[in-house]
């Protein structure tokens, strides 16, 4: 287990560096990351302008070395900025997408790619040419997604890939996808394999484009591998080590995905408090009553216990410390707390709420995913429970 | 022998069994057919090993024979580090 946390040594409060950086990304946000959402949303139009955007900003590149064309943040300062994204942008949906891109395919290369890997996908990947994505979830294989049954077979100096991935995010509009395949199924989780895989590479299809209840300018489709060739150079990481490459990409995803949450989570509870000083019923503001009051209280309470859990992982990952233990408890609560939050702001606006306009219904929506990807509630409990060694 | 089985020890408790008493996981003690450590344990034991012992585990060389027990792991990385020399 890993050692006790110290909250006397967090860093609760971000240095000034830092609170420019959130600054800075949630001005940004508000003034580019906006944009047509009712209509996009329905639409389930993803925005490559946006990403591009988002690019030149700087977001793309954050985790990655200056040396291939990053910023070479430490992840502090990457949680601060996507706080400050999750503040400032009503695309939730284009901040997932984001996110899938950093940690389950630029990460990953940065961490377990060879030299010559890093320099030819980390730069494209920085500056928006390419988009990333991750393809390891398959029918049969969500939760349980070590039993995937995609299978690579080495021909002399290529891996020939078959099998079919789903909930693929960015599907339809990735340049490469990182994929996880088993050399042999009798070794089980030692026998699965990452590899580096180029959108137009022979026996790549996309096919399925999947409609989700939120998140919708998140692209999300299924892709099928068909006799897929990929060279021994585009493995990512030794053989059999593809599940090492996994929990460390979902390690990085849950704590950083979990920054958008925060700012999310903040922006509701600031418009939930203006409304409820503003909103006038049988003579008072509704702020006045104590029912609407609780539930505002509820959200700050909410908001000011997940806020040290996330800045808990980066506060460990930096130092070099496994933190799979904390990613999980962070992610449990912090997406029960995120919906729950969404669900008192709705109150609290009542049937306005309840109208798409208010976008209030959309963040809702937006945040149902948050139980169920990186891993589900039932999975992050389980992870915890295991390592109080139940 | 005696610091690899002991180190090993430590890895285990730390990771598989936090508060049980170190005279509690002997040398003989069942640790995959038992359920101490399931196959996703095994891999992360097997990153601790590597890196520890610089040595190189195959998915091949993953079995029950070679990390059963402590004393098979400990045989396991002698070994392999016999052969390195």
């Amino acid at each position: 287990m890993a050692a006790a946390f110290n909250d006397s040594e967090l860093v609760s409060e971000l240095s000034e560096e830092q609170q420019k950086l959130r600054e800075g990304a949630i001005e940004f946000a508000r003034t580019e990351l906006c944009e047509e959402m009712i209509r996009r949303d329905r639409d389930e139009e993803f925005s490559r302008e946006a990403w591009r955007k988002c690019a030149a900003f700087g977001v793309l590149g954050m985790p990655v070395s200056r040396q291939y064309g990053g910023m070479g943040l430490g992840i502090m300062d990457v949680i601060a900025v996507m706080e400050g994204l999750g503040y400032g942008a009503a695309d939730q949906g284009l901040l997932f997408s984001i996110n899938a891109h950093l940690w389950t395919t630029t990460l990953p290369i940065s961490l377990y790619g060879s030299e010559e890997q890093r320099q030819r996908y980390l730069p494209s990947l920085s500056n928006g040419e390419w988009i990333g994505a991750n393809a390891a979830s398959e029918p049969d294989a969500g939760s349980d997604v070590f039993s995937m049954r995609t299978r690579a077979e080495r021909k002399d100096d290529r891996y020939v890939l078959n099998g079919t991935k789903t909930f693929v995010t960015n599907a339809q509009v990735a340049d490469l996808f990182v994929a996880y395949a088993t050399l042999e199924p009798a070794l089980g989780p030692m026998g699965i394999t990452a590899f580096l895989v180029e959108r137009d590479s022979p026996g790549v299809f996309v096919s399925k484009k999947l409609e989700k209840m939120g998140l919708r300018t998140s692209p999300m489709g299924e892709v099928i591998f068909d006799n897929c060739e990929v060279p021994v150079s585009n493995r990512l990481g030794r053989e059999g080590r593809g599940v090492t490459v996994f929990e460390s990409s979902m390690e990085w995803e849950r704590g950083c995905i979990l920054a958008n949450s925060l700012g999310m989570m903040r922006k509701q509870l600031e418009r939930s408090i203006r409304h409820a000083q503003s909103r006038k019923q049988f003579g008072k503001s509704i702020g006045k009553f104590q029912s609407v009051a609780n539930r505002i209280v509820d959200m700050k309470v909410r908001l000011d216990t997940c806020r040290p859990l996330v800045y808990r992982i980066g506060w460990l990952k930096e130092r070099g410390r496994d933190a799979m233990l904390e990613a999980s408890v962070a992610k449990l609560y912090v997406a029960e707390s995120l919906i729950a939050n969404c669900q008192d702001a709705m109150q609290i606006f009542g049937g306005y709420g309840y109208m798409v306009e208010q976008q209030i219904e959309r963040e809702l929506r937006d945040a149902m995913g948050s139980t169920l990807y990186s891993g589900t509630s039932e999975i992050q409990r389980n992870i915890i429970a295991k390592s109080l060694g139940l | 022998m005696d610091n690899i089985r002991e180190e090993i020890r430590q890895y285990i408790l730390s990771q598989f069994l936090p508060g049980e008493r170190s005279a509690n996981l002997q040398d003989d003690t069942p640790l995959l057919t038992s359920g101490i450590v399931d196959s996703l344990g095994m891999l992360r034991m097997i990153g601790f090993i590597e890196q520890r012992f610089v040595i190189e585990v195959d998915a091949h060389d993953a079995t029950v024979d070679n990390f059963e027990r402590i004393q098979d792991i400990a045989v396991f990385i002698e070994s392999k580090r016999a052969t390195r020399k």
